[in-house]
């Protein structure tokens, strides 16, 4: 499901002498069954932003629809809304508190009023999507989890209501390495499986370079520049001036070029660029 | 949403009602208090709204501020005038059935309103002119007597600061909670009471795990920086009486002297304005 956003300006504390603007005239359109990152530092209206995706802030001014419907207009159903947008938080796992991970899966979809049979066959497959054995975890309460199973068991309660567009704000902030990647990949895998549009929150580079169609940059409440990675992140300094860096693999390319070494394109993909300086350097290192 | 409510009502600013000790305030406004009930009449009333009216002043705090303060209490003020009206027996002035009101009762039940509303601006300008911490750190070091009886009071105080300081803290967790059961489709707003007490479940036992988490990280980092209660404590700004402090009490023992003789030699007064009034 596409995603229009149109003028969208968020002031909080409007009117109060401590107004602040958190979002100022963004726009943008995603079309359906992409895959896109937002980035930009702590403080950029980020947050702000995918919070009216779903509804759950109102744009001072601006318009947003989501396929066909309209989601800034009044009459528009709640319920309709969390139906084709679903939102991960912030360390989601604080948002857990049934017994078992079965409960806890079922609740967004039973808040759909989906029948019992359709809310159990969801979170099987939820369950599945994000790595989670069924038989293994499904009585188990969530509480006795680490921190990683704990975050798959909050994403799958927000996968099991089949959003057309799922949104995750830095899903991975404060796991171990591991779990990092795994998270990563698991967004990837229901992207592939379920062609639904997916909103990546980021601020990590590498994360993003490898995996989002297109990447949007944020920076004090505005969207400041928005491409395919490669055309993005070929702008180093404008980045660093923004207090954003690029990925890895492009400053190695970028640093290599500036000493006179010519790496054509930009290379996102470490094994990419592996393969590329591989064949350029005499056999037996440098 | 839930982070909109105003928390504490300080009110930030640098006059001499802010900067006075803090402990002097909270004697004060307790002789204040006091003060009301000494006060029979109207003349009474007319020292203290002079007093109110100079700290209120000095305070610089703008008086709407101080008025919202009477905003909760509201209803208990309509009940107890009320009450004084029709409950009050002598002359009668208007009657309906069972209910009838008094020349006296009318009297009583301005009386009494205005006694609370008194009763609150004064002390909301204590809360709003001390910090939090430092209205605890006055209470520790009023209740210090109460150490020799084996009041932990340093404790009490230290327990005090917590909870005022996290709060905000658990606001803004219980912001995040509902808004991530919200996008799970939660409905906060809608069906009987009954089904709105089931549906906090979602935001109490996350709130709950997550105040313990909070408070176990809390404990283990006072511990970890050798927090071990108050004995022999010095603190960072110990508490001194400085001059604007003696002048503070030199205009609350005035006041409090006007209040006592206004009681002894004017009660009776106001009766008599009133009188020739109407």
């Amino acid at each position: 499901m596409s995603i229009t956003v149109e003028n969208l300006t968020h002031i909080y504390n409007k009117g109060l002498a401590y107004e602040t603007i958190a979002l100022e005239d963004v726009s943008f359109t995603v079309p359906s069954g992409e895959f896109i990152a937002i980035i930009g530092h702590t403080g950029s209206g980020k947050s702000t932003l995918i919070q009216h995706l779903n509804g759950i802030l109102k744009p001072t001014s601006g318009e947003i629809s989501i396929g066909d419907i309209k989601i800034t207009d009044k009459r528009v159903k709640m319920v309709d809304i969390r139906k084709r947008v679903g939102l991960v938080f912030q360390y989601p796992e604080y948002q857990l508190f049934e017994e078992t991970v079965y409960q806890d899966i079922s609740f967004g979809p039973k808040n759909l009023g989906l029948p019992t049979e359709e809310v159990d066959r969801r979170i099987r497959k939820s369950m599945q999507l994000v790595g989670l054995d069924f038989e293994e975890f499904a009585e188990r309460s969530p509480f006795e989890l680490s921190g990683g199973q704990k975050r798959r068991v909050a994403i799958a309660g927000v996968i099991a209501m089949e959003p057309e567009v799922l949104i995750l704000d830095e899903p991975t902030a404060g796991l171990d390495p591991k779990s990092h990647q795994d998270i990563l990949n698991m967004v990837e895998e229901v992207h592939r499986e379920t062609k639904n549009t997916i909103v990546l929150v980021s601020h990590n580079m590498n994360d993003v370079a490898e995996r989002a169609d297109r990447v949007f940059i944020m920076d004090s409440g505005k969207l400041v520049k928005s491409g395919r990675p490669q055309e993005v992140f070929r702008e180093r300094e404008f980045l660093s001036h923004i207090g954003l860096g690029v990925p890895q693999t492009t400053e190695v390319a970028a640093l290599l070029s500036e000493r006179g070494f010519q790496v054509p394109e930009i290379l996102l993909r470490a094994d990419d660029l592996i393969s590329f300086l591989a064949e350029r350097l005499p056999a037996g290192g440098v | 949403m839930i982070r909109d409510i105003t928390l504490g009502q300080y009110y930030p600013g640098y006059s001499i009602m802010h900067k006075i000790d803090p402990r002097l305030k909270i004697v004060a406004v307790m002789l204040y208090i006091a003060s009301l009930f000494i006060v029979k009449d109207f003349m009474g009333y007319v020292v203290v709204v002079i007093g109110l009216a100079t700290v209120t002043a000095i305070s610089k705090v703008p008086l709407r501020f101080i008025l919202r303060g009477l905003k909760p209490i509201l209803i208990i003020i309509i009940f107890t005038f009320t009450l004084n009206m029709l409950m009050t027996k002598g002359e009668i002035l208007w009657e309906w059935k069972f209910l009838h009101i008094t020349k006296e009762g009318l009297y009583n039940a301005v009386f009494m309103a205005l006694r609370l509303v008194f009763l609150i601006l004064g002390s909301s300008l204590l809360t709003l002119t001390t910090k939090p911490i430092k209205l605890t750190d006055g209470i520790e070091s009023l209740l210090k007597p109460l150490k020799r009886m084996g009041l932990p009071t340093h404790e009490l105080a230290m327990m005090m600061t917590i909870a005022l300081r996290f709060i905000p803290t658990l606001l803004e967790e219980t912001d995040k909670i509902m808004k991530a059961q919200m996008a799970r489709g939660a409905d906060f707003e809608t069906g009987s009471i009954f089904r709105r007490a089931k549906a906090l479940i979602p935001i109490l036992v996350p709130l709950f795990i997550g105040a313990f988490r909070i408070a176990q990280d809390l404990a283990l980092a006072m511990e970890a920086r050798c927090y071990r209660g108050g004995e022999g404590r010095t603190k960072l700004n110990a508490l001194k009486l400085k001059r604007k402090d003696a002048l503070a009490m030199v205009f609350i023992a005035v006041y409090l002297g006007i209040v006592i003789l206004e009681r002894i030699f004017l009660i009776g007064l106001d009766a008599k304005i009133i009188a020739l009034l109407f």
